[in-house]
């Protein structure tokens, strides 16, 4: 009995592990965000909050859990606040399957990405209650709009995965990882080029990030389906949002680029180990494209969104799972060469 | 025998699974305690123009609640197919391998009757946001 | 096995008081919820028997993209709470009856005598294999045929639900993107070579 409080004392210790440094990680990131698209728009970002404005983030975060949560009148109290819950619990339970390094995950199941298709699957409750439950045309309009931008980039990111599976004959994040040793050339950005590319964008889309935010169209929706939230309830949504943009740079380093895998071959010394130093550059990397699009490009319409994903990324990846399932079957990718 | 190893391994699978529920239960403990801390140190002054739903000027005079656009349904019915197709792709890809040829074929004979109907939806304007 | 027990009847309870309140609450939005409930619960009760595969697709499949369907529609066709509410006495009987009916049925099936012995080990497990590996190796060598029936019936559905409610309106414009990206310079601006105009510098002032 012991033994199995002990057991259970200490997973709660490896999830406060990944948990709280993922909240820091938010609040960073926001920070960066800030910075980053404030130097492209030759401005300074936020400077003032402690040593070059650091502790910006966490003066936002005070503020936002000291303001009041305005609930509106017409609102279904329940829902309205049962569906930041929603936003947030599958953003975060998503990253109990992350593999950070060579053994190091919590829990390393046999189906890990076929638990993140379902992690990510159930983020869209969150947004359509909100939307829902605030009971506002704008907030109703920004869910409808998300709901249905999510599901379809879903489909293309689903049929993505599909072909990493292929190459690597297993769906736990760990044996995508080692599938892929062998140095640079045997990631599989290489032979699933537009795939990676799809996966990528797909997860802007997912996650509702510029230059597919029609969700929140600051100009024509005001703020999308949680235009009525407030304090910390908006904090909540805030918090899942970039959760998730940081699983799918995280995911985007395992599936594509190798994970925890170093780039240099192995006799180089410390630089040549893979290790979690690795993973974690790659996925700033990545994470930092969000940041570039955000201050690059201008939004998208709707049905441009909605042309992009079913009429360019599902055809590509259909025929790419066929071309996965060839360049396995002929031997010219095999796994953890 | 058999069984006993069949009961070690299959207390391993789900051994990976309390990991995931404590994670969500956590995931809810955070997100219960800052709705909470809202709820308990921010201010309540509750005033009507306040609580009213946004609107760009006028009042809110009605539900907003309103019907949609039948695409949206349409959108959601074809999601709900190919996410089937996506499931049944799951397991393909993972034993593809040991099984090889015939699974490559099975495969494109499904997906060829996917196309097939992808085609069609194409073709008659389906795809089109209007 | 206690904990695990536990968490049996800890899901159950959730999976039988989801299933109840989708019959009881007024609000179609809050029972489409339920069902939600209830299918997570049941997903995690498939996990508990080590159906690691069938449990994930029950939460992609039904509770990803199923249940959205549902939500949208219950959400957007202004459902008259009351009226919905009418018939749930008089239904009652023939619903009760359709319960029991589909028990029967089930009880029929399964055979009483399963539930006294024990389940039998996981095959997957006893070969050592994943179970996503194990069921796609059925799948994919014993049951080619239902498999490749059901890429039919999905391209039926596709068909239908097309054909259902795929409506035209009249008078939109659309941007056609092939067009617009074969477009070249040429079809659009005429250049025409001309010798420059002179004017006759007497008759300016």
């Amino acid at each position: 009995m012991l033994a199995q409080l002990l057991l259970v004392l200490w997973t709660l210790a490896k999830v406060l592990a990944i948990t709280l440094p993922l909240v820091i990680a938010v609040a960073m990131f926001v920070y960066w965000e800030r910075k980053v698209i404030g130097w492209m728009h030759v401005r300074m970002g936020p400077n003032q909050v402690g040593p070059l404005g650091l502790l910006q983030a966490f003066a936002d975060v005070v503020k936002l859990l000291i303001k009041e949560i305005v609930v509106p009148t017409n609102a279904n109290r329940f829902l309205f606040f049962l569906a930041p819950m929603l936003a947030l619990v599958p953003a975060l339970a998503a990253w109990a399957v992350i593999p950070f390094s060579d053994g190091l995950v919590l829990s390393n199941i046999n189906a890990g990405v076929l638990y993140l298709l379902a992690m990510t699957s159930m983020g869209v409750y969150g947004i359509i209650l909100a939307g829902w439950a605030s009971n506002s045309r704008y907030a109703l309009l920004g869910a409808m709009r998300s709901a249905a931008q999510m599901v379809s980039y879903e489909l293309a990111m689903g049929l993505a995965l599909v072909c990493v599976l292929v190459l690597a004959g297993s769906l736990n994040l760990s044996r995508i990882v080692e599938a892929q040793g062998g140095g640079l050339l045997h990631w599989f950005w290489l032979p699933l080029l537009p795939m990676a590319v799809i996966y990528f964008v797909s997860g802007t889309a997912e996650t509702n990030r510029a230059p597919f935010d029609v969700a929140e169209g600051e100009s024509e929706i005001v703020a999308g389906f949680h235009v009525e939230y407030s304090g910390s309830a908006f904090a909540l949504f805030f918090l899942a949002e970039y959760a998730n943009m940081i699983l799918v740079a995280f995911l985007a380093s395992i599936l594509f680029f190798g994970g925890w895998l170093s780039p240099f071959p192995s006799t180089w010394g410390p630089i040549g180990q893979g290790s979690f130093f690795w993973l974690l550059t790659k996925a700033f990397l990545l994470a930092f494209l969000f940041l570039w699009f955000r201050a690059s490009f201008p939004r998208y319409r709707y049905d441009q969104i909605m042309r992009l994903g079913w009429k360019v990324f599902i055809p590509i990846a259909l025929v790419w799972v066929l071309v996965a399932g060839l360049l396995k079957y002929f031997h010219i990718v095999t796994p953890g060469a | 025998m058999c069984a006993v190893l069949a009961a070690e391994v299959a207390g391993a699978v789900l051994a990976q699974y309390w990991p995931i529920l404590l994670f969500m239960a956590v995931a809810a403990g955070l997100g219960m305690a800052l709705l909470t801390i809202g709820l308990v140190v921010a201010p309540r002054r509750p005033a009507a123009q306040k609580l009213s739903p946004y609107e760009c000027g006028f009042e809110a005079f009605e539900d907003a609640r309103m019907k949609f656009d039948v695409r949206y349904y349409l959108i959601a019915i074809l999601f709900i197919i190919f996410d089937l197709e996506i499931a049944f792709l799951f397991p393909w890809a993972v034993v593809f391998d040991r099984i090889g040829l015939v699974a490559l074929i099975e495969m494109v004979l499904f997906i060829a009757l996917l196309v097939v109907g992808f085609i069609y939806i194409w073709k008659k304007g389906a795809l089109e946001w209007e | 096995m206690t904990i695990q027990l536990l968490a049996f009847y800890f899901f159950a309870f959730f999976a039988v008081l989801g299933a109840l309140l989708v019959i009881t609450l007024r609000n179609p939005v809050h029972a489409v919820l339920s069902l939600v409930l209830t299918f997570f619960s049941v997903a995690c009760i498939w996990m508990l028997m080590q159906a690691e595969f069938l449990a994930l697709v029950l939460i992609v499949v039904y509770v990803g993209a199923v249940m959205v369907l549902f939500l949208f529609v219950v959400m957007m066709l202004d459902i008259k709470v009351a009226a919905a509410r009418e018939g749930f006495i008089r239904h009652l009987p023939v619903g009760i009856g359709v319960a029991l009916i589909m028990l029967a049925e089930m009880v029929t099936l399964i055979g009483l005598r399963a539930m006294q012995v024990a389940p039998p080990p996981n095959p997957a497990a006893m070969h050592g294999e994943s179970n996503v590996a194990w069921i796609g190796t059925a799948l994919y060598t014993q049951y080619l045929l239902p498999f490749e029936v059901a890429a039919m019936i999905l391209t039926v559905g596709i068909v239908a639900a097309v054909a259902l409610t795929l409506r035209h309106r009249v008078g939109v414009r659309h941007q056609n993107a092939s067009q617009q990206v074969a477009a070249v310079a040429r079809d659009r601006v005429r250049l025409v070579s001309m010798p420059a105009e002179r004017g006759d510098p007497g008759a300016q002032p």
